[in-house]
């Protein structure tokens, strides 16, 4: 089944004519992307910079989802931008810049915890499950926020990184397919099973409310 | 949040808003400021792809393919060189033979008629 139109993202867009103005700017924001990258291959690391400035978000939040701990999530998504860098040259230029650094970004962080794993040979980072304090915020959005980081970090790796790039990331079945590896139809189980144990803690968590 | 739905391919935005919040590191503008300069000061340490790396990286792949090429041919001139060696001819083929040396049976013959006569 395909996937409906979705919000533009930076970086990709479906085209199908006519283009609606968000479509429209979806489309000037991959050209100038495409360009950004042209840039950041020949060397002009401000280039670099704009792209590493639009991704750093949903780096670190793909690289938390599998690693927990927000320094090593941080250390893992920084390492993966470095390398897309040194990899620039073989990007290929027609396709989204996107998928091509999340991979990259997920590679980077399953090889930091699998390293992390057989050196220390520990459960999920106690940080991912307690996280920080949060002044800021309501203690109702940091109970919810607690108990959720609980549900994912019970998922399996790619269950977590699954749900994360297309309930929170927007991208669509054939691009977590791209970046995880797998194929179409896992990425779909992946997030029903994903979302399906999500939801039932949620409630529970609503009704403890 | 909407009942899950074994084919749901549209995304749950406010499970998605739920997960954004719980994973996202907290420190806002300042924190993904202080992100990009970390990779950017790394990222001065990364050479630039000039044109000298390209042809860097271009020559290091053709002397590797040289190599191959070479190691290949010496495998096959060897190969070709160690022929095994012929079998040694029977009785039959050295009779059948034609002489190596023509004047020698020429030779033979005569003593032979000049013996008859």
């Amino acid at each position: 089944m395909a996937d409906p139109p979705r919000p533009p993202r930076p970086g990709h867009s479906p085209l199908p004519l006519p283009l609606q103005p968000a479509q429209q700017a979806a489309r000037i924001a991959e050209q100038d992307e495409a360009d950004l990258v042209t840039r950041a291959a020949a060397g002009d690391r401000e280039a670099f910079g704009t792209l590493v400035e639009r991704y750093a978000g949903v780096a670190r939040r793909v690289a938390r989802a599998v690693l927990g701990n927000p320094e090593d999530a941080d250390d893992a998504a920084q390492d993966a931008m470095l390398s897309a860098l040194v990899k620039l040259d073989q990007y290929d230029r027609r396709r989204p810049f996107g998928p091509w650094l999340l991979r990259i970004v997920a590679n980077a962080a399953t090889d930091r915890r699998r390293r992390r794993t057989v050196r220390r040979a520990e459960p999920l980072d106690p940080g991912f499950v307690a996280g920080g304090p949060r002044p800021d915020t309501t203690a109702e959005r940091r109970a919810l926020a607690e108990r959720l980081r609980e549900a994912l970090a019970e998922l399996p790796e790619r269950r977590r990184m699954a749900v994360v790039l297309f309930d929170v990331e927007g991208y669509s079945h054939g691009e977590i397919a791209e970046i995880l590896g797998i194929p179409e139809g896992t990425v779909r189980s992946e997030v029903f099973h994903a979302r399906r144990r999500l939801r039932a803690l949620l409630v529970d968590w609503k009704e403890d409310e | 949040m909407k009942d899950p739905m074994p084919f749901d391919h549209r995304p749950d935005p406010a499970l998605g808003d739920a997960i954004r919040w719980a994973l996202d590191p907290g420190d806002g503008a300042e924190g993904t400021a202080a992100f990009v300069t970390r990779v950017l000061a790394r990222a001065a340490d990364v050479p630039a792809l000039s044109w000298d790396l390209v042809l860097a990286r271009w020559a290091r792949g053709g002397v590797a393919a040289a190599i191959l090429v070479a190691v290949a041919a010496g495998y096959l001139v060897g190969r070709a060189g160690a022929v095994a060696p012929a079998p040694r001819p029977t009785m039959t083929d050295v009779l059948l033979a034609p002489p190596a040396h023509p004047r020698e049976v020429e030779i033979v013959l005569a003593s032979v008629i000049d013996n008859q006569q």
